[in-house]
């Protein structure tokens, strides 16, 4: 069994190190992190992607001692892997190694950690691909994943979690290296971070561990408070046109005063797993809108920030937030041209499905806000996520990245603490809950959509028109009387929509 | 029991036993108990794929019809389906590719019975409306429409239909687009897609976790005891010998410029030594320790990323070498260092202290990745569909230990030769200028 060890050591200087402990005595890998508790929040105006880059040269650099490549040289047969992840308000570097190469593997982590070397060459390596993604890839390589960070810079405007972590076109440009290397030494200090190891390492480890930790600057960082918004007055929605896209990127926001922090919370995520768990197919929105109607691949809601939603089936670790909001996202639906294409019926379409999907998504929000969950609902999702949950920590990485995120919302063990809270929770705190949190008349909405469609899809979205949902002749045929009388009900829903506003794909993160 | 004691070379890389027990009709039932508390992995992989799209007009079908699995039998009609599915509170999914279709549940072990139950019911008893069919394909599409987006898929699609001639890797596994849209007229195809393959003899049941292999084969005779064996075989078209450099070009400028070198590679073998050799070039050659990445990503600066490999596959598919730029004006020199660099190999072989640092980092980054059920199930599966047998996970890291100088050149030789080459290239040129 895994003994889950949680202290507080004592550094020998003036502060007290926070240490999470996951002693594995079976466990034949090791893993190591580091998170400091500055994140894209403490990019200076200007300069924002600054932590990203800073984080980026130290985990893509040399030591002191050692260039990157003498790195690379040198951990090849050991092959141990080290990472970094950056997000508003946290950087964790994570290392993994095998316990055989212990000693071997362990100055090389603290070189990186403790001494980066900070040299031009790196440093321009890891800028050039910093801008090459604030520049391009954001916007080409995934529609969904660009209208995320879209929604995050509409939602967050004007305040420190409006940037992406990576920053924009013009800040990333203006990062010189002297930046990078005062900001790590006024941000990555010894003052400002946590300790994680998991696995089967000697008491001596810790110790050593802590020593050396002890040469980080010893500066107490201003950090930033992360923002407060306003609920926006009404539904804005931005479409971003974009030349050659082959479907409408639907994501939606509106800030949420609820974290993990609160025992509530608990309650909330009973709600929002029946209406839209990630990933899965028990959920309203996956049924209404692909299970029976096949509009797209997948629809899901979130009360929290979800990393890498198209890559992850699980929630990871390493994203502590403060500012919180609620999101749905709608997977890429059809747009009219491809439906033209595709069917002679559909010829005459002018808008293409998203729209309807925006209705479908936040009408069947608005049944649960108005009805409730049933008692058997309720049941069937808390008895889901009891077990469910137990997931996101199967291996020691995550287990242990858990851990320590449960210290940065003041908990132990969020995941034990949310089991024994799913357990006494009832019917009546969920729906509660959704009352208190739930509603579908603020937000903000992010649509990527190809420049054909834009222009038809703010009239349809700004005037309230009918959106009738276009189906084949031949799906159509086979559609239930309830599906229908849902659709008829759907394609009038009124939303309400207070602006529109189309932006050129060209002048989004500039 | 857990320790993985890496450097004694007689000891398999699976540091726990595999079990294995065979029902009557053919069913294979591998039970691999692992440290993982209330935890259990239940998978079932099927040997289908893209590869068996031998038929015109049914491209992407093994992928849709992996969809289909999940609308529903008559005792468990897909809504019935989700909430039992729901109330065991398991990761499941599934997903297909050229070779298999893999279907899996993990979750809590007192369900364990339950999951069986479930699959069982579905791999014999699939039974949807043909309206839920009709429907289903919209979802298909939906999921092409998403990862058309990025450019480098639709490179690959490219890239696939201009390296094979008849093969079946010709077409990706998501399958031609207008085979896509024609998806819901293929009602009585699906039928007899369920009936060829969705058999015990091209199914492995496979389960890690807080188990035992008594209980595991227990349930399995209960619940899949009845599942009646089939007779289909099917003829996968032979790619005729590539002649000639082939070459494919994606104008696009909205992301970095991209190249990929793609030689045609061996089968996978767990006795042969081609795969494990070519494994163990790739990694000397394209890792972030490689000459060429010390000199192309990180001194000279030319390119962001450079990687490169063979994929296991059924039959031979592509060695594919990646390479993303900052400038399209450096294609040629970076195609001709590359291939520099493999001549140098074919001519003067390997150093052994690289050889042996090599085979150290391919067995110790498989012991650092198998630390949850997961990971384990999956690599099993793999093994299982390229040979039948999981035990050919352990003789093929086996067969690293084998890997000789003189192999590296034979592998070197072999196979990268420019008349097995296409070269598929992403910039905002008209063409892609490589030679």
């Amino acid at each position: 069994m895994k003994a889950i060890i949680i202290s507080l050591l004592l550094s020998g200087f003036i502060m007290a190190q926070q240490v999470v402990e996951l002693k594995q005595p079976n466990a034949s890998k090791m893993v190591v992190k580091f998170m400091f508790k500055n994140g894209s929040i403490c990019d200076p105006q200007g300069k924002e992607g600054l932590t990203y880059t800073t984080s980026q040269v130290i985990n893509n650099g040399g030591t002191a001692e050692l260039t990157y490549s003498d790195i690379q040289s040198k951990i090849y047969p050991m092959a141990s892997r080290y990472s970094v992840l950056v997000d508003k308000e946290a950087v964790t570097f994570t290392f993994q190694f095998h316990k055989d190469w212990i000693d071997e593997f362990y100055p090389i982590m603290m070189g990186l950690i403790t001494n980066p070397s900070f040299s031009q060459a790196d440093f321009e390596r890891v800028k050039n691909n910093q801008q090459a993604y604030v520049d391009q890839v954001i916007r080409a390589s995934s529609d969904e994943e660009y209208s995320k960070k879209a929604m995050e810079d509409f939602l967050f405007r004007g305040t420190n979690y409006q940037h992406m972590v990576e920053g924009n076109s013009a800040s990333v440009s203006a990062i010189t290296l002297e930046d990078v290397k005062a900001h790590y030494k006024d941000f990555f200090t010894r003052n400002n971070f946590m300790i994680g190891i998991a696995g089967n390492y000697p008491e001596s480890f810790i110790e050593k561990l802590k020593t050396d930790l002890a040469n980080l600057p010893d500066i107490r960082p201003a950090i930033p408070t992360a923002p407060a918004i306003q609920m926006p007055d009404g539904i804005d929605v931005e479409i971003i046109s974009k030349d050659g896209a082959f479907g409408s990127a639907i994501f939606t926001g509106y800030p949420l005063n609820i974290t993990r922090t609160d025992d509530e919370f608990a309650a909330l995520m009973v709600a929002n797993s029946y209406l839209g768990e990630h990933r899965k197919s028990y959920s309203k929105l996956y049924k209404v809108i692909r299970e029976e109607r096949s509009m797209n691949y997948g629809d899901y809601s979130y009360i929290e920030w979800y990393h890498n939603g198209g890559g992850n089936m699980l929630p990871p670790s390493g994203v502590p937030r403060q500012s919180n909001y609620f999101a749905v996202w709608i997977r890429p639906v059809q747009i009219a041209k491809q439906l033209k294409m595709q069917y002679e019926e559909l010829k005459d379409v002018n808008v293409g499905h998203a729209h309807f999907a925006i209705r479908m998504a936040l009408r069947e929000m608005d049944k649960m806000i108005k009805n409730g969950l049933s008692q058997a609902d309720f049941e069937a999702t808390r008895a889901f996520l009891q077990s469910y949950i137990r997931l996101y920590i199967k291996n020691p990485d995550q287990q242990l990245g858990y851990l320590m995120d449960s210290r940065r919302y003041g908990r132990e063990n969020y995941i034990e603490e949310l089991g024994a809270l799913l357990s006494t929770l009832t019917l009546e705190d969920v729906n509660n809950a959704i009352n208190k949190y739930f509603q579908i008349d603020n937000m903000k909405i992010t649509i990527v959509t190809d420049v054909s469609e834009a222009e038809p899809l703010a009239e349809s979205l700004k005037n309230n028109l009918p959106s009738s949902m276009s189906y084949s002749d031949l799906v159509k045929a086979g559609l239930s009387e309830e599906i229908l009388s849902e659709d008829a009900a759907t394609e009038n829903f009124k939303l309400n929509v207070k602006s529109v506003t189309i932006v050129d794909s060209k002048d989004t993160f500039k | 029991m857990m320790f993985v004691e890496i450097n004694a070379g007689d000891q398999n890389i699976l540091p726990y036993p595999i079990h294995q027990y065979k029902l009557a009709n053919g069913l294979n039932v591998v039970t691999v108990p692992f440290d993982s508390p209330g935890l259990a992995a239940f998978y079932i992989v099927v040997s289908v794929g893209s590869r068996n799209e031998v038929e015109p007009g049914v491209t992407g079908f093994a992928h849709f019809f992996e969809h289909m699995m999940f609308r529903g039998t008559d005792k468990y009609p897909r809504e019935k389906y989700t909430e039992v599915l729901k109330m065991t509170g398991a990761g499941a999914n599934a997903n297909t590719s050229l070779d298999r279709t893999i279907y899996h549940m993990t979750g809590n072990v007192d369900y364990l019975e339950k999951m069986f139950e479930l699959e069982s019911d579905r791999f014999m008893n699939l039974n949807y409306p043909e309206h839920d069919f009709k429907v289903e394909a919209g979802a298909v599409k939906g999921e092409y429409t998403k990862n058309f987006a990025n450019p480098y898929q639709r490179l690959y699609e490219s890239l696939v239909n201009t390296a094979f001639d008849v093969h079946t890797y010709k077409h990706t596994t998501m399958g031609f687009f207008e085979d896509i849209v024609d998806m819901p007229n293929q009602y009585e195809y699906s039928k007899i897609f369920f009936d060829r393959y969705y058999r015990p003899e091209y199914s492995t049941v496979v389960v890690v976790g807080d188990v035992i292999a008594e209980k595991v084969n227990a349930l399995a005779e209960k619940y899949f005891n009845n599942w009646k064996p089939g007779d289909y075989t099917v003829q996968i078209p032979v790619e005729p010998e590539q002649n000639e450099k082939r070459a494919i070009h994606l104008p696009d400028g909205s992301i970095p410029p991209f190249m990929s070198l793609n030689y045609k590679g061996p089968s996978f073998s767990d006795s042969k030594i081609d795969m494990a050799a070519l494994d163990v070039l790739s990694t000397i050659l394209f890792s972030q320790n490689s000459e060429l990445y010390k000199k192309l990503v990180v001194e000279e600066q030319k390119l962001r990323f450079l990687g490169g490999g063979a994929m296991n596959t059924r039959d031979p598919y592509l060695i594919n070498i990646q390479a993303s730029f900052i400038s399209k004006d450096d294609f040629q020199y970076v195609r001709d260092e590359i291939s520099n660099a493999i001549n140098d190999i074919r001519t003067n072989g390997v150093s052994q202290k690289i050889l042996e640092e090599t085979k150290s980092n391919l067995k110790y980054s498989f012991a650092m990745s198998i630390d949850n059920p997961d990971v384990i199930a999956n690599s099993l599966c793999q093994f299982i569909y390229l040979t039948g047998d999981p035990e050919a996970l352990n003789r093929f890291y086996s067969l690293y230990d084998k890997v000789t100088e003189d192999d590296i050149k034979m592998v070197a030789n072999k196979f990268f030769n420019d008349n097995r080459l296409t070269i598929a290239t992403i910039s905002e040129d008209e063409k892609g200028g490589v030679e």
